[in-house]
C-alpha cells in the first residue's frame, strides 16, 4: 500500500499493534483500486477546475459540497482505503447539519451513538455534569460517536454516487506543486507511473503534515503543549450510557486525568495523560499502557474481557495558518490548522472549513463571483480558528495543567466544586459549537436590530414548523444559494419581483397556517426566536450563516449584501 | 471596609489555617481562598487588579 502524508490527529507515535492493525476486525476496509487516467505527453489532458489534495473527511466533505453545487473536482488520496485506527470520534450537531446538506447524515445517524452529557469526577467524587445545548427546537443530538473510519466510508460511498462530479484517484502521491498564475500544476507519484495534473484551484485536505503547506513553505504559528497523551481504543462490552467521562485523579490512576467515550461496535475511547517524566515511545508501548487501562476499569466496575484495539500518542497543538488562501492554493482543516483534542474540535472545524469553502470555490470555479470571495473564506475560518484554539486551550490546561501553578489552581478549582457548584463551570470542557462570524466582509451592517435572534455572521437557530410537505425544521429550508427567510403575515414576494432576478430564493414562514406560505410556525417558539415582532427578514448565506436581517424588508439592503460576495 | 480590628482578626485566622495544613499545602489553601474570593467579590475588574496588586510586589 502506498503509505504518504496521513491526516489527522498529529500522532507522535502510532504504535501498531501486530503486523496489522486491529482495527480491521471491528470494521470492513474497502480497498480502492489505482486508476490512471489517459496520459498525453505526461500529463493529465484535463484542466481540471479544482484538484483536491488529501481524502480525509475533510478533503471528501469539500468535494461532495463542490459536486452539491454543482461544481467537479477531483481528489488526490495517498492511500487505497479509509483511515486507519482511531481519530476523530465526535460529529458536532453542526457537522451533522453539514453532512446532511451533503447528503449523509442519515446514513451517519444510523451507525452513531448520540450523547448529551457528561460527568466530571474529582477522586471518586462527581464535580460536574456536563449538559449540551439540547431542547425541543432541536433536529439534532448535540453530539454523536462515531468512529472516523466509519464517517469516512460513509463520504466515499456518496462521493462514488457522484462519481460524474467527483473524482477520487486513490493510490496517488503528492511529488510536487508548481504555482502560476492561472493556475497549478500538480506532479503526481502511482505505482504505475508519474503524471501531471492541471488545476485552476488547489485545496489542501492533506492533514496535519500537509505536503502541499510544506511544498509551499508556510509555516504554522502559534503554540505546542508538551504534555503527551496516550489515546487507546478498546474493544468492550459494556450497557454504560453514551457519555463524556472524565475523571481527574482517580483512586485508580492516582495523578492523572482520564477521559472516556463510547463508541459504535463495542469500542471505548480511554485517552491520558502522561506524567512529564514518562518517555512518550515508552509510554506508548502496549505492557505500559494495558496496565493503567485495566486499573482503570476494574475501578469503575468493567468486568467484561476487553482488548486493546489502536494505540497512539498524541500531543496538543494551538496552530494555525495566517491566511488560508495562497493564490490559487486554499487550505483546509489539520491542514490549515491544529488544535487540542479537547473539545472535539479537530474533524469538525474541518467540516466547517470545508462547507465555507464549498459554496464560495463553486461560485468562483462558475463565474457567479470573483476570486476575492474566497478571501472571505480565509478570514472566517482563520477566525474560526483562533477561537476554537482559544476554546479549546482552557480545556486543554484544565484537563492537562501546563504548569505547577496552573496545577493548583485546578486543585483547589477540582476540591471547592465538590461541594460549591459555582466552581464547576471551570470543569466545563467546552465542547465545540459554530462559531460566529461577527466581522465578515460579507456581513451587512446590522443597523436595524430586531429584539432577538441570530446576528449578523451567526449560524441559524434551529426550531421545528410545519410545511405544505409536511413537518420540517428551519435549517431544511434555505436553497442552495442565498435565501430570504421571511417571517410575515402577508407574502412577501411582490416584494422581490422588482429586483430584478438576483441570485436569491424567497422562503416565506407564515405565523399561522396560511395559503402559499412555504412553511408556518407551527410550535409558535419561531418567531419569537427571530425577533419577528411582527415581521423579520434574514439573509442566509448558502453555508447557514446569517449575512443580514431587517425588520421591513428593504429590497436595496439585500441588493447591496448579496453584492457583498456576488458580482 | 474592614476595620482595623476586622483586618487585624481575619489576618490572624488565615496565618493560624495555614499553620494548621503546614507550610507544604499552604499554596493549596491559599489558591482555595483566592477562588473564594473571587466568588465573594463577584467583579472581574476588581479581582483582576488583585491579581496584578499581588503580582507588582513580588520581583522576578
Amino acid at each position: 500500500m502506498v503509505r504518504g502524508f496521513k491526516r489527522g490527529l498529529s500522532p507522535l507515535v502510532r504504535s501498531i499493534m501486530g503486523a496489522t492493525p486491529n482495527y480491521h476486525e471491528y470494521f470492513e476496509y474497502r480497498h480502492y483500486p489505482l486508476r490512471v487516467p489517459r496520459i498525453v505527453d505526461g500529463t493529465d489532458p484535463v484542466r481540471h477546475p479544482v484538484a483536491i489534495v488529501g481524502g480525509g473527511p475533510i478533503g471528501l466533505a469539500l468535494a461532495l459540497g463542490l459536486a452539491r453545487h454543482g461544481a467537479c473536482s477531483v481528489l488526490i488520496e495517498a492511500d487505497d482505503t479509509v483511515t486507519y485506527g482511531s481519530r476523530a470520534a465526535c460529529i458536532s450537531r453542526r457537522s451533522l447539519e453539514i453532512l446532511d446538506q451533503l447528503g449523509v447524515a442519515r446514513e451517519v445517524l444510523d451507525q452513531a451513538l448520540p450523547w448529551t452529557a457528561g460527568t466530571s469526577y474529582y477522586r471518586d467524587v462527581p464535580v460536574y455534569r456536563l449538559q449540551m445545548p439540547m431542547d425541543e427546537n432541536q433536529r439534532f443530538a448535540p453530539m454523536v460517536n462515531l468512529q472516523q473510519c466509519m464517517c469516512e466510508q460513509v463520504l466515499v460511498d456518496r462521493a462514488d454516487a457522484l462519481a460524474d462530479r467527483v473524482d477520487i484517484r486513490w493510490q496517488t502521491k503528492l511529488a510536487g506543486i508548481v504555482r502560476r498564475d492561472d493556475g497549478v500544476e500538480l506532479a503526481l507519484e502511482t505505482a504505475e507511473g508519474n503524471y501531471r495534473l492541471n488545476a485552476d484551484w488547489v485545496v489542501a485536505c492533506d492533514g496535519a503534515r500537509s505536503a502541499v503547506r510544506q511544498a509551499l513553505g508556510l509555516r504554522f504559528s502559534g503554540s505546542t503543549y508538551d504534555g503527551t497523551y496516550i489515546i487507546v481504543d478498546i474493544h468492550l462490552e459494556s450497557d454504560h450510557p453514551t457519555e463524556r467521562r472524565a475523571w481527574f485523579d482517580p483512586p485508580s490512576n492516582p495523578g492523572s486525568t482520564i477521559l472516556m467515550h463510547k463508541q459504535p461496535r463495542d469500542i471505548w475511547r480511554v485517552d491520558y495523560q502522561l506524567r512529564d517524566d514518562e518517555d512518550p515511545q515508552e509510554a506508548v508501548k502496549p505492557e505500559n499502557v494495558l496496565p493503567r487501562v485495566r486499573s482503570h476499569l476494574e475501578w469503575i466496575g468493567e468486568r467484561d474481557d476487553w482488548r486493546p484495539v489502536w494505540i497512539s500518542a498524541y500531543r496538543a497543538n494551538c496552530l494555525t495558518l495566517d491566511s488560508y488562501r495562497h493564490g490559487r492554493v486554499l487550505f483546509a482543516g489539520d491542514a490549515a490548522h491544529l488544535v487540542p483534542i479537547f473539545g472535539v474540535r479537530g474533524m469538525n472545524s474541518g467540516i466547517d472549513d470545508a462547507h465555507n469553502l464549498a459554496w464560495k470555490l463553486a461560485a468562483v470555479v462558475q463565474g457567479k463571483a470573483r476570486d476575492r470571495l474566497l478571501d472571505s473564506y480565509s478570514v472566517e475560518r482563520v477566525f474560526a480558528a483562533r477561537e476554537n484554539i482559544r476554546h479549546a486551550s482552557k480545556s486543554t490546561e484544565f484537563m492537562a495543567p501546563p504548569s505547577a501553578a496552573f496545577k493548583l489552581m485546578r486543585e483547589a478549582a477540582l476540591g471547592l466544586a465538590t461541594t460549591d457548584p459555582f466552581f464547576a463551570t471551570l470543569i466545563n470542557p467546552r465542547q465545540s459549537s459554530a462559531i460566529t462570524f461577527a466581522d465578515s466582509p460579507l456581513n451587512a451592517a446590522d443597523s436595524n436590530a430586531l429584539p432577538a435572534g441570530p446576528v449578523p455572521g451567526e449560524v441559524l437557530a434551529e426550531c421545528p414548523l410545519e410545511s405544505g410537505r409536511g413537518a420540517k425544521h428551519l435549517t431544511e429550508l434555505p436553497g442552495m444559494g442565498y435565501t430570504a427567510l421571511c417571517l410575515t403575515e402577508a407574502d412577501p414576494r411582490a416584494a422581490f419581483a422588482g429586483l430584478g432576478g438576483l441570485p436569491l430564493s424567497v422562503v416565506w414562514i407564515a405565523p399561522r397556517k396560511t395559503v402559499g406560505a412555504d412553511a408556518w410556525d407551527s410550535t409558535g417558539r419561531l418567531f419569537p426566536l427571530y425577533g419577528a415582532a411582527p415581521a423579520a427578514f434574514y439573509l442566509v448565506r448558502p453555508d447557514g450563516h446569517v449575512a443580514g436581517r431587517w425588520a421591513t424588508l428593504k429590497p436595496q439592503s439585500l441588493r447591496a449584501a448579496l453584492g457583498r460576495a456576488l458580482d | 471596609m474592614l476595620t482595623d480590628q476586622e483586618l487585624d482578626e481575619v489576618y490572624t485566622q488565615a496565618c493560624y489555617r495555614m499553620t494548621e495544613v503546614g507550610e507544604a499545602r499552604t499554596p493549596l489553601f491559599l489558591a482555595r481562598l483566592a477562588l473564594l474570593l473571587m466568588k465573594e467579590v463577584g467583579d472581574a475588574g476588581r479581582v483582576r487588579a488583585a491579581i496584578e496588586g499581588a503580582r507588582d510586589g513580588i520581583s522576578g
